[in-house]
């Protein structure tokens, strides 16, 4: 799962130019390479236009040279302009100065496609443009005679935008398809595609580097939202590159239920995951607000993260074990609650990362993977995020411990799931004529002795205890 | 201009054209000639060639060009610019050969050269004896700079050269 960052090879390091969004500079190495020609492709809507606006606003200096935006034929300029008004970057004094807007669409109708070439260089010598976008270009196709027209003119294009100091961004509706057809995409140094996954009621924005040329990348998908700032993106997250040092991880954390510590001769250690499994009315939760609990008292910090009980129910069941949940936020537990039907797994793993790195945080619940699951689009994806989470986790010295909603009937869990973690521990509903029992055995326990034993769980005004079977 | 145009003074290559699109206005009036300021560009690439003319001669200067290395030293031998601007990637003597010679024909010796080069050879370049390097791609600030700079240089030292 890990990724060794590609080397970009000898030679001074390129200059880059912003986005003007951090975590997309931060995928793309630091930011487009300077005097390159990338594509920014994607079907309509897909926030390619966005993303060059954004850039170009991010890169407006006063007195500096100006960036230039050129439309062609899919949208009037006009529309451009107005739906650029509706975002939080927008910045009239810039508009006309710094950042030059422009259609060629008329003149490319009337003299057809080798007008470009001649056009764009009166451009460089009467603007000294620091960036040029073209949006869009693949719709130049439609008004080609020919292929070898075509692919003349885009050697000249080619040639002139790589002669000169400028950073180009031809902007189109391509598919995967069009990247073997098109000849833009041979003199391409970058590329980058956004695609949106439509799925029931809401949809899964992803944004893929498919080419860097000269610079190392983050690969694969990343998630994205379209906000009123530009692209917010959360980068894919990956395994760490640094090992967890097992030596570091022999400190024995307490659960907080003492006949629980029993049977695992001790607590759990630190920086290992423990999957909860049960089915619902068994414990999950409460003993897992005890491992909170329990963290505060030790003077950790913890995280709770939630996507069935918001913060009130969760403070309503903190009260009935008989603690102050205002006092244990003072004293470092922090909630994180996402409604299961706006649940993006992207979005939730980088939240949840973020604030473990940000808040130092040493303990954190995930309550419950089943809800993440059911809003994983791909298991796969899920699989590889829960994987690389709990390796940072482990890395950081973060214990964790994930709940699974399991059916009353079975155990039944994912080969996969189970192997993600550390430790499992299986709660149980045991039904002895009309009489029900709760139950919690230690189904493993990764590197030490453990009790193998099923054990009798009660659910008391204290809290989840645990007795002799 | 087309590859394979022959080598041509910026005379007659055209200008930005009036536009009344948005964008700063053209600078107001045109700028002061370097009058008998010559400088021979060595360049393979036609946009290249294009591109350097367009701001040399905004910034004033006359330019003629050459699109090989033995053409350019007969070019040199014969016009005697003050400054050789060459690529080091250019047919028949390259850019940093035409570099020695000029700096080793006592004819030429003092034009300075400025290596403008899409290799990132400043090493080279010195070695070669030249006055200054450039990488590509072309950014006319820091060619014109880089220019005015030679051309400052060439006047101190006539200056010098004129008190002794």
């Amino acid at each position: 799962m890990s990724e060794a960052p590609r080397d970009a090879g000898q030679g001074p390091p390129l200059p880059r130019l912003t986005t003007g969004n951090p975590q997309l500079d931060d995928i793309l190495g630091g930011g487009f390479p300077a005097n390159s020609i990338n594509i920014l492709m994607g079907e309509p809507g897909s926030g390619k236009t966005l993303l060059a606006e954004r850039l170009l606003f991010a890169n407006a200096d006063e007195g500096g040279r100006p960036l230039l935006f050129l439309t062609t034929l899919s949208e009037p300029l006009d529309k451009v302009v107005r739906y650029l008004q509706q975002f939080d970057f927008y910045d009239e004094s810039k508009l006309g100065s710094a950042i030059l807007y422009d259609s060629i669409g008329e003149e490319l109708v009337e003299a057809g496609v080798s007008m470009l070439v001649p056009r764009i260089k009166e451009a460089i010598l009467q603007y000294k443009p620091k960036v040029i976008v073209i949006d869009s270009f693949k719709a130049i196709h439609d008004l080609s005679t020919s292929v070898p027209e075509m692919r003349r003119m885009l050697y000249e294009l080619a040639g002139l935008l790589t002669a000169y100091e400028t950073t180009t961004f031809l902007v189109g509706e391509y598919s995967a398809e069009d990247i073997a057809r098109f000849p833009e995409f041979a003199v391409a140094d970058g590329m980058v595609e956004l695609a949106r996954n439509k799925l029931g009621t809401r949809d899964e924005r992803f944004l893929r580097v498919l080419k860097l040329r000269g610079s190392s990348y983050q690969e694969g998908l990343h998630a994205f939202r379209i906000t009123s700032g530009g692209l917010e993106v959360f980068t894919r997250l990956v395994s760490p590159v640094e090992a967890p040092s097992y030596d570091a991880l022999t400190q024995r954390v307490r659960t907080g239920v003492e006949g629980l510590d029993q049977m695992l001769s001790g607590g759990l250690f630190r920086g290992r995951s423990t999957f909860l499994l049960g089915p619902t009315g068994s414990g999950k939760t409460t003993l897992s607000l005890q491992f909170v609990m329990e963290g505060i008292r030790q003077g950790e910090t913890c995280l709770y993260v939630s996507f069935e009980e918001n913060p009130t129910q969760l403070d309503f069941q903190i009260r009935s074990l008989g603690l102050d949940p205002a006092e244990a936020r003072s004293q470092g537990l922090h909630f994180y609650y996402a409604s299961p039907v706006e649940l993006q797994i992207d979005s939730l793993v980088t939240r949840i990362f973020t604030t473990v790195r940000e808040k130092k945080i040493s303990r954190v619940v995930v309550d419950s993977v089943g809800d993440l699951m059911m809003s994983a689009s791909d298991p796969q994806r899920l699989h590889g995020y829960l994987y690389a989470l709990a390796q940072h986790f482990a890395v950081r010295g973060v214990t964790s411990l994930f709940t699974y909603e399991t059916l009353p009937s079975g155990t039944a869990l994912d080969a996969r799931v189970s192997a993600l973690s550390d430790n499992i521990l299986l709660l149980g509903i045991e039904l002895e004529g009309s009489r029900a029992r709760r139950t919690v055995r230690v189904v493993k326990a990764r590197g030490f002795q453990h009790d193998l034993d099923v054990h009798e769980l009660r659910i008391t005004s204290q809290g989840v205890e645990v007795g002799k079977r | 201009m087309k590859p394979g145009d022959e080598p041509k003074t910026v005379n007659g290559v055209e200008g930005p054209a009036a536009s009344s699109r948005p964008g700063p206005p053209p600078p107001a009036g045109s700028p002061a000639r370097h009058h008998g300021v010559l400088i021979l560009v060595v360049e393979r690439d036609p946009h290249i060639r294009e591109l350097e003319a367009h701001f040399l001669d905004e910034a004033g200067y006359e330019v003629e060009f050459a699109k090989d290395g033995h053409a350019a030293l007969e070019q040199a031998r014969r016009l005697l610019p003050e400054i050789v601007i060459t690529e080091i990637l250019v047919p028949k003597l390259d850019g940093l050969a035409l570099c020695r010679q000029l700096k080793g024909d006592p004819k030429t010796r003092s034009m300075s050269v400025l290596v403008f080069s899409i290799l990132a050879a400043s090493g080279r370049a010195a070695e070669a004896g030249a006055d200054a390097f450039l990488l590509k791609p072309l950014a006319e600030h820091r060619l014109v700079e880089t220019v005015k700079a030679l051309m400052n240089r060439r006047r101190q030292l006539e200056g010098r050269s004129g008190n002794e």
